[in-house]
């Protein structure tokens, strides 16, 4: 494995030709870097989940046609512009993965986490979701039925989790605290309040 | 192509090694490495279907051993150099002087 | 094109979509029973391995998106139908997969053939 400095310097002496050629400007580089630490991220897909647990209609808008949906509450970026938003219940838990790359909904859930870009999940994900699902602690009933979705192609995918039970007195904001980005990917369910 | 990256199904890799708390870049020239990627596909020198193609031509060795962001960095570099934007003889040259300014800088 | 802070600014909007605007026939419907072509290109591909050779079903026709096998050798859109296919978790991975699990992957038109 190339050690960490070797790699950084491959990428510094790639950003100083590229600044050099006139293709890009410094600023473009932070504001990149910026757009995927601060504002992409799964705090956006968590509100539109939260949303869809409070209102109906949306929930329904979601599921029907998940980009407009999703564009409707402001987060319009890159790797959102063909959204598929799958929803779990007490019958069918989805999950999803990317076989052959890493593909992952950015508008909505930033980038994907180490583990999902990882060969073991990627293998695995797909021939054994009920072994990756019991390795993330999610049991699943037997009689349920399991959906992976691998977005191997130009749509990509949002899991809704289920509403935990004892959250029917929270209001939309508290609701957010719930959604973690594993849930999003389907590995886990929501937390409980 | 048959190759390394189309993972689906393979056994042997071992448990899925989880991170709490997993900060968006794990180094700075992560999100630089990203940031020149997404420069390379913005410019239009290639688009995103030949970079992954390049990503999955890195030797099935090399891609399980390095990150993702390396895979990305490779593939810019791939790209860059196939379009003929940036030769591997220029890119080489650079790395080398700037090596040799880090090590000089390492005595001083 | 440089790309300055105004572009990426710009850029990060939704601009990346494969979806086009063409009048394309599509040669399945939703409820279609398909098998995926046993293909093996050199080149790219988005249709792995582990469903080449399995019969299926249409579940949904997601529209006309551009061909990323085309696009990846600079051969034009070849614009058709993405449909997203359901697979029986048996059918891929043998009786030993749970009869009622399944999995669904988007593909397109060229990669299938009628079951």
């Amino acid at each position: 494995m190339t050690s960490d400095n070797d790699v950084a310097l491959r990428v510094r002496a790639l950003e100083s030709l590229l600044l050099e050629k006139g293709l890009v400007e410094a600023p473009a580089i932070d504001e990149i870097i910026d757009l995927f630490e601060n504002r992409l991220g799964p705090q956006n897909g968590a509100k539109v989940i939260a949303r869809a647990w409070s209102d109906p209609d949306f929930k329904a808008r979601l599921l029907a046609n998940a980009t407009d949906a999703i564009v409707e509450m402001g987060y319009e970026a890159v790797q959102g512009e063909d959204m598929v938003v799958v929803e779990n219940t007490a019958q069918v838990h989805n999950i999803v993965v990317c076989t052959l790359c890493s593909c992952f909904p950015w508008a909505t859930l930033g980038l994907p986490p180490v583990w999902y870009k990882s060969a073991p999940y990627r293998a695995r994900a797909a021939s054994d979701p009920r072994g990756v699902l019991a390795e993330f602690g999610t049991d699943i009933a037997a009689e349920a039925e399991v959906r992976v979705w691998d977005s191997n192609a130009e749509l990509r995918y949002m899991v809704l989790p289920e509403r935990p039970a004892g959250s029917e007195s929270l209001d939309e904001e508290a609701l957010v605290a719930l959604v973690t980005r594993d849930s999003m990917i389907g590995v886990t369910r929501a937390l409980n309040p | 192509m048959n190759g390394i990256h189309d993972m689906g199904g393979v056994h042997g890799y071992g448990p899925i090694i989880r991170e709490e708390d997993e900060p968006v870049f794990h180094h700075e020239w992560e999100g630089k490495a990203l940031a020149l990627a997404r420069t390379g596909l913005a410019g239009g020198h290639f688009n995103l279907d030949e970079f992954r193609h390049a990503m999955e031509r890195i030797p099935p060795v090399e891609y399980l051993s390095i990150s993702y962001y390396e895979r990305w960095l490779e593939g810019t570099l791939m790209m860059l150099a196939e379009k003929g934007v940036l030769s591997g003889e220029e890119f080489q040259a650079r790395l080398d002087e700037m090596s040799g300014d880090a090590l000089s800088g390492d005595g001083a | 094109m440089k790309i300055t802070r105004e572009v990426v600014q710009g850029l990060y909007k939704q601009t990346g979509t494969a979806r086009v605007d063409a009048d394309v026939a599509a040669s399945f419907k939703v409820g279609d029973a398909i098998q995926a072509r046993n293909i093996n290109p050199t080149g790219h591909t988005r249709l792995p391995r582990y469903i080449r050779g399995k019969q299926g079903r249409i579940a949904t026709d997601h529209g006309v998106f551009k061909f990323a096998d085309s696009l990846a050798h600079g051969g034009g859109n070849q614009p058709q139908h993405l449909y997203s296919v359901r697979f029986d978790a048996q059918e891929l991975w043998g009786a030993a997969a749970p009869a009622q699990d399944c999995l669904y992957i988007d593909l397109w038109d060229d990669y299938l053939e009628p079951a």
